[in-house]
């Protein structure tokens, strides 16, 4: 019995065809978790704030373009009240998502690709490469990593500079995100190696090796597309962590208070002395925001876990 | 317990706090120029030139300087405080650590028996009532940072109520007539900081609980146990809790480093005089000496914590005692 090869291009059909089955398979399975789509809805709500401060609010406003008087309450005319330069609240929450968001999301890019490349190289490479990155990781999971990175944001921001620039943005906001991603890699790190140990050990890692594929090769090509599934569900988590991290090194004054962040409002709040005023307002609305984007978060992390890693299920 | 792995944990532990000194020694050096610059940065050149012989900065990095810092961490020498007049850093510190280890020890305790509690109780009766809704709860407590629970118990209790002090440990500029009243005094002062940090845990630990609950109620050895016709209750006293107490024990010591983290933030809402503050100003005033020196406190004690646990683990589970 012989067998028409395919062609090139009913090869790519049959590909695609595949991919989107896989696709509508998943959307279907993960639909049916309302937690994961709960989630899902809160943090498109938020990406919009996020990505359209300026339609939805105006600018951002300032100490000199402040409206209002300081510590109004909620007003008809400032319907989250101001804050202690007079700023309507609900400006800086909302332009507050943007920035939270954008470090969050860029620490988590940083974070998760140092925990793959680690994990991923560490799995595949074995032995002493193995050992090595693998004491290094338990150290910095051992590590109280928030005091870690409370000291090395004010050293690398003496070392760049305050009022610096790398690749257009704030020196500041890019200190926070390499300290919070250079703190946080291990976990992700431990995770994914586990699983690449395990993809190492099936058959079509020895065939690649056989047909002459180089390590750097097999690790891009064949072991990242089988850990795929753990890094997406790990990254989401990750996300919730980092923006977790951003606003407790803010609250405690390591942000930028020319940007914002949810984080940095509440460091102001504190500062001001508006728990003890009884200005609730000041601290509630970026509050509120915070623990609505982390809880979608984990929600959406959780039921892509279960989704994507049933065989983990069990773990939960 | 079995003596190999009692040494192999200890010797671990101890090439752990190895790694912090180096790295606290790197992290200083790595400043810009060197620490003079930024310690005496309003010198005139001739002070700085004595300070750096002083601090020993003239001599190369490698071995001089290295052997010179670790001869005087183990003296127990951290250096002097730049923000508090030249006061040794290890006076600085100490005076800090009763109130932070009362606040987290106390915080601790209620949420390991509140928490490990609450989701024993919610895994056991997953779905029911007490399950749903304290699972809801724990959620949203695992997603607010502590300091914002801080604040809302403030601005509730204190502000609004009135019922207790807004910061501090003592009423200030008040005289105690006995040691009792006292007492009163600083539990009245402590209890909002600790039901703060209490809450903040309790989330963490029920769901940490409720989940290892759940993976034993798979277990061969519980249908086992029902299937002899043992109580409910007897089956999860006796079979289910012992060994779901396990991950439960690694995971609390493995979470220390975060408590930390919210540490100095609840201190910083209820202006408690613990390390937390002391951080927050040592971090506006750029004091390395002293942060340098909270560092290595903080990652030592959560290295013997771990090492602790390990410990305990080995004594609740022979398995892993080889």
């Amino acid at each position: 019995m012989t067998s028409t090869p395919l062609s090139d291009r009913e090869l790519r059909a049959e590909r695609w065809r595949l991919r989107i089955r896989g696709w509508s398979d998943f959307a279907g399975r993960f639909g049916r978790r309302r937690d994961g789509v709960i989630g899902v809805g809160v943090l498109v709500l938020f990406t919009m704030l996020a990505l359209f401060p300026n339609l939805i609010v105006g600018p951002l406003q300032t100490a000199t373009t402040a409206p209002g008087q300081p510590l109004q309450p909620p007003s008809l005319e400032f319907p989250l009240g101001t804050d202690d330069l007079g700023r309507s609240m609900l400006n800086l929450t909302v332009h507050g998502a943007r920035i939270s968001m954008v470090i969050g999301l860029l620490a988590t890019v940083v974070t998760v690709l140092l925990g793959a490349v680690i994990g991923i190289v560490s799995g595949y490479l074995g032995g002493r490469t193995d050992t090595f990155l693998m004491r290094i990781t338990d150290f910095f999971l051992v590590l109280p990593t928030f005091v870690l990175a409370l000291i090395l944001a004010p050293i690398i921001l003496e070392l760049v500079g305050s009022d610096a620039e790398i690749m257009g943005i704030p020196s500041t906001l890019v200190v926070i995100i390499v300290v919070i991603g250079v703190t946080s890699w291990a976990s992700t790190a431990r995770i994914i190696r586990s699983q690449a140990l395990s993809v190492k050990e099936r058959m079509f890692i020895a065939r690649a090796r056989v047909i002459g594929g180089g390590g750097g090769h097999i690790m891009w090509r064949h072991i990242m597309p089988n850990v795929l599934n753990l890094i997406v569900a790990n990254t989401v988590l990750v996300f919730a962590g980092a923006i977790l991290t951003e606003t407790t090194l803010s609250f405690i004054g390591l942000g930028d208070p020319l940007l914002p962040s949810w984080g940095v409002i509440l460091n102001s709040a504190q500062t001001s002395g508006a728990p003890g005023l009884g200005a609730w307002w000041f601290f509630v609305p970026p509050a509120t925001c915070i623990v609505l984007v982390v809880l979608a978060f984990t929600l959406v992390g959780g039921a892509l876990d279960d989704v994507l890693n049933p065989r983990m299920r069990a773990r939960r | 317990m079995g003596s190999r792995y009692l040494a192999r944990k200890i010797v671990q532990a101890i090439l752990t706090i190895v790694f912090i000194v180096l790295l606290n020694f790197v992290l200083f050096r790595m400043m810009p120029g060197s620490p003079d610059r930024v310690l005496a940065r309003n010198l005139p050149d001739a002070a700085r030139a004595e300070l750096r012989e002083r601090w020993g900065l003239d001599q190369p990095l490698i071995p001089d300087q290295l052997v010179a810092y670790i001869g005087a961490i183990a003296r127990g020498d951290l250096g002097s405080s730049y923000k508090f007049s030249n006061t040794p850093v290890t006076e600085v510190i100490g005076d800090r650590i009763w109130p932070t280890l009362i606040l987290f020890g106390l915080g601790e305790l209620i949420a390991i028996v509140v928490g490990l509690g609450l989701g024993a109780y919610s895994g056991w009766r997953r779905g029911g009532p007490v399950d749903y809704v304290g699972n809801g709860f724990s959620l949203i407590l695992y997603s607010m940072p502590y300091f914002v629970i801080g604040m809302i118990l403030l601005i509730v209790f204190a502000t609004t109520l009135g019922w207790f002090p807004t910061s501090g440990m003592f009423s200030l500029g008040h005289r105690f007539d006995s040691p009792v009243e006292q007492i009163a005094d600083f539990a009245w002062h402590l209890f909002l900081p600790l039901m703060t940090v209490a809450i903040g845990l309790i989330g963490q630990y029920s769901i940490l609980m409720r989940s290892s609950i759940i993976d034993t109620l798979t277990e061969d050895y519980v249908t086992t146990a029902k299937a002899k016709g043992l109580t409910d209750g007897r089956v999860l006293r006796s079979h289910a809790l012992p060994n779901a107490r396990l991950p439960a024990v690694t995971l609390i010591a493995i979470n220390l480093g975060y408590v930390i983290a919210g540490a100095i933030t609840v201190e910083v809402v209820f202006g408690w005089p613990g390390i937390g503050t002391l951080t927050v100003t040592a971090l506006n005033a750029r004091d390395y000496p002293v942060l340098q020196g909270i560092f290595l406190l903080l990652s030592i004690s959560v290295v013997i914590a771990n090492l602790a646990a390990d410990l305990i683990y080995g004594y609740l589970d022979p398995r892993v005692r080889t």
